[in-house]
């Protein structure tokens, strides 16, 4: 057993409103400079929908992620011998325009105007050339289904949904949406890192947060095209990539990262999860079904007397262990089971999760009234407007099964909690569906109590990085002992 | 330490070297009576391409008493640069260069009056013997046939090696009848190179022993054998009645081809990776409007 930690996280979809406020919050503080105005570390998707860059879950295109080979693990979109045919061009990136030409607009023009019969007007301007140019797309062209058709109908969640179900989706009466709210998943087998020829990116041992050396990076862009969630951008002014850093001076300073801390919907948590990082290459071959599954098994259970040892005999601090033992990501994840990772069938191992949402049923409009198929309006799992093949594709890999849990657990907490505070529900109805759906009143009280009246540090549980133990490593603390005395950088001399 | 003393070091055996050399040039300057005997090795080396001495013209005059027909002092200072002279419109100096078509004599490489005088005084003397040895080459008169003519065709091409190890003509030069691409296009186009030097006799002796700067610095250790100028003049001669320049059409074909070739390797290249990545939003959103109409 080899036990890492890793600074995990998850997102509760149910709670987003698609505000964006996490978007705009990293943009101020991480990507507003020269040759960084397309990049969003931190963006909203609106599901359906092709997202940003455009169509990014499409590894037909793309080539993103990984492919189990003749048993091995290897990269889609690159190899030794494609390196070296493609280095000067690396196939599979993605264009400005998938992603979207950044604009302003001309504002002077609205006070310099020369008198004329019609209204000034501030045209678009490319952030990129600086000149007038027709906005085409933006990064979130397709918000709230506004792309829709084009861009809704192409997401490519809807492979497997029968043509009458597509239909459905899309039927006004039936429209239905929710928000995908993505940054870096900093994954456990991560397809950049591996894809970099120069080394540049790599994976911080003591809390799993990929990160970028721009000394190192040549700008191949290798990382690119191999991150299947597309979350690495190249900056067209440094010449280098860059990427979310999931703030690491703040968590390195105990605050939560930007885009988690201004969350409006409270839809985020961050924590500690210990994992064997042994395993990794085993358990990211198994079949695609076992995906989901071969993941949890990854994660170790932070109480475990055995895992606490193997993690003090590989240097973990003691209150990283605290906090792990305290992680929210690990009850949702593995305790609860109710949180599940986006694409696991790129086989990178996202540590980032989501709780799946839940969605109305289905009606049919009948001579201009509009019929719910169900009864149990919120609760009606199967019956829900969202198929749940879309979230299976999405969460599962395709299969069902670990969805359907996730939300039938969730449904279940709802009627328990709807027994308890309305009553409108017998409570012997509710008993069974916890019973059910794998749930003790207990859990359900924890999986409410988490949910709904989380505080900041019930979502946040950050471990102390010790940063005076990491400066020792650099520095030695007694270097000026006996020399300079209080107050002084460098020693005093006499004189003026 | 050692870095700073390493320069003076340097300085002071760059300045050894110096004063050898020095004492080299002055031994190879001193013996004058040596020197005496090279205008011979000089006219055979820079003049004899385009002059005899009683040969008779052919791409410059016949030297044979130049002194009698132009004072000592015109021709030195002529020498020391042919194409000032012509410039200053001197009369004497263009009727020569109207004779010789218009032939410019190039500056003599290492001319200085002391060089000039001795060449002067040689020309002289060789002029007062009744066969003197630039009396110019002899080349048989005698129609060329089609064998002359292959022979030289295979020269030209490089097909048969120059005995002497010479580069064949086809690096530097083309001829009318040598293909659609031509040669060389360093040198000029030998198709008309009789117009321009005047004749076989001239093109002979230019062969023999070629005087400008390129030719000579390629030939001078490789000189052609004689058994090689023949057929290569019957080539040319030929090239000549056919009357193809290769000029134009031939730099045009060359550029076709060239272009032809790269248009092709495009195609190929386009073919091979017609699935390569190339856009998503654009070619999704273009289908769509597409399928709706």
């Amino acid at each position: 057993m080899n036990v890492r930690s890793q600074i995990s996280m998850v997102f509760h979809l149910d709670k987003c409103i698609g505000c964006h406020t996490c978007s705009i919050a990293c943009k101020n503080i991480w990507t507003d400079r020269r040759g960084t105005e397309y990049m969003w570390w931190n963006n909203v998707e609106t599901k359906p929908g092709t997202g940003f860059p455009t169509d990014w879950e499409d590894q037909e295109k793309y080539r993103g992620g990984w492919e189990c080979r003749n048993g091995d693990l290897e990269l889609k979109s690159t190899g030794k011998a494609r390196t070296i045919f493609n280095i000067y061009h690396n196939p599979s990136m993605p264009t400005l325009d998938d992603y979207y030409e950044p604009w302003t607009y001309d504002y002077q023009h609205l006070f310099n105007a020369p008198e004329g019969p019609d209204q000034p007007t501030a045209r678009p301007i490319s952030m990129v050339t600086g000149e007038l140019i027709q906005i085409e797309a933006g990064p979130n062209w397709d918000d709230d289904l506004g792309g829709s058709p084009v861009y809704a109908q192409n997401d490519p969640n809807l492979k497997g949904l029968t043509p009458d179900q597509q239909q459905q989706l899309f039927a006004v009466e039936r429209l239905v949406f929710f928000y995908f709210p993505r940054i870096c998943n900093h994954c456990l087998n991560p397809a950049c890192v591996a894809a970099c020829p120069s080394g540049a990116l790599y994976k911080r041992g003591e809390d799993g947060i990929v990160l970028v050396d721009q000394k190192r990076c040549r700008g191949w862009r290798a990382c690119i095209a191999a991150c299947p969630y597309k979350k690495m951008f190249y900056n067209w002014n440094t010449g280098k990539s860059e990427k979310c850093i999931l703030c690491f001076p703040r968590v390195e300073t105990g605050q939560a990262p930007a885009c988690f801390h201004s969350c409006v919907g409270r839809i985020r948590y961050l924590g500690v999860l210990l994992y064997d990082a042994s395993r990794i290459e085993e358990l990211a071959k198994r079949p695609d079904e076992e995906l989901v599954e071969a993941h949890r098994a990854l994660i170790l259970d932070p109480s475990d007397p055995e895992v606490i040892a193997a993690a003090r005999a590989s240097g973990m601090h003691d209150s990283v262990i605290e906090t792990a033992q305290q992680s929210p990501v690990y009850r949702f994840v593995k305790e609860w089971k109710i949180a599940l990772p986006p694409h696991i069938e790129y086989r990178t191992l996202p540590m980032l999760f989501y709780v799946p949402p839940m969605s109305p049923v289905m009606s049919n409009k009948t001579n201009g009234a509009i019929e719910h198929v169900s009864e149990e309006l919120f609760h009606d799992i199967d019956d829900a407007r969202v198929p749940m093949k879309f979230l299976a594709n999405l969460f599962g890999a395709g299969h069902e099964a670990k969805v359907r849990y996730a939300l039938r657990k969730q449904k279940a907490v709802r009627w328990y909690r709807r027994a308890l505070t309305v009553g409108d529900v017998e409570m012997s109805v509710a008993q069974r569906m916890l019973t059910e759906a794998d749930c003790s009143p207990e859990e359900a009280d924890a999986i409410y109590r988490l949910t709904s009246l989380c505080t900041f540090d019930d979502r946040f549980v950050i471990p102390p990085s010790h940063r005076e133990e990491a400066i020792q490593m650099m520095q030695d603390p007694l270097e000026h002992k006996q020399d300079t005395g209080f107050g002084f950088l460098s020693g005093p001399h006499r004189g003026m | 330490m050692a870095p700073s003393s390493n320069k003076p070091h340097a300085a002071r055996r760059g300045q050894g070297i110096f004063l050898l050399l020095s004492s080299v040039s002055l031994l190879l300057a001193f013996p004058a009576a040596a020197r005496a005997q090279q205008p011979a090795d000089y006219f055979r080396q820079n003049c004899m391409s385009c002059h005899t001495i009683g040969g008779g013209r052919i791409t410059g005059p016949d030297l044979k008493e130049v002194t009698q027909r132009k004072d000592r002092a015109w021709l030195t200072q002529f020498l020391q640069n042919p194409k000032v002279v012509m410039d200053s419109g001197d009369a004497y100096a263009l009727q020569l260069q109207q004779e010789a078509r218009g032939v410019v004599m190039p500056t003599v490489p290492g001319m200085t009056p002391d060089v000039a005088r001795a060449l002067l005084d040689f020309i002289d003397a060789e002029s007062k013997l009744p066969k003197s040895q630039f009396a110019g080459l002899t080349i048989t008169d005698r129609p060329f046939t089609s064998v002359d003519v292959a022979a030289g065709r295979n020269l030209f091409l490089g097909k048969r090696p120059l005995a002497n190890g010479g580069p064949s003509c086809v690096s530097c030069h083309t001829l009318g009848t040598i293909g659609a691409l031509g040669g060389g296009r360093l040198g000029p186009d030998l198709t008309r190179v009789y117009e321009r030097l005047g004749g076989r006799k001239s093109v002979g002796t230019w062969l023999m022993a070629p005087a400008t700067p390129t030719m000579q610095a390629v030939f001078r250790k490789t000189p052609l054998q004689s058994d090689e100028i023949l057929p290569l003049l019957a080539a040319i001669e030929d090239a000549a009645s056919k009357g193809r320049q290769a000029d134009s059409s031939a730099q045009v074909n060359f550029f076709l081809l060239g272009f032809g070739g790269m248009m092709l390797g495009l195609a190929v290249l386009g073919t091979l990776w017609r699935g390569r990545f190339q856009a998503v939003r654009r070619p999704l959103v273009r289908g769509e409007e597409r399928g709706a109409r």
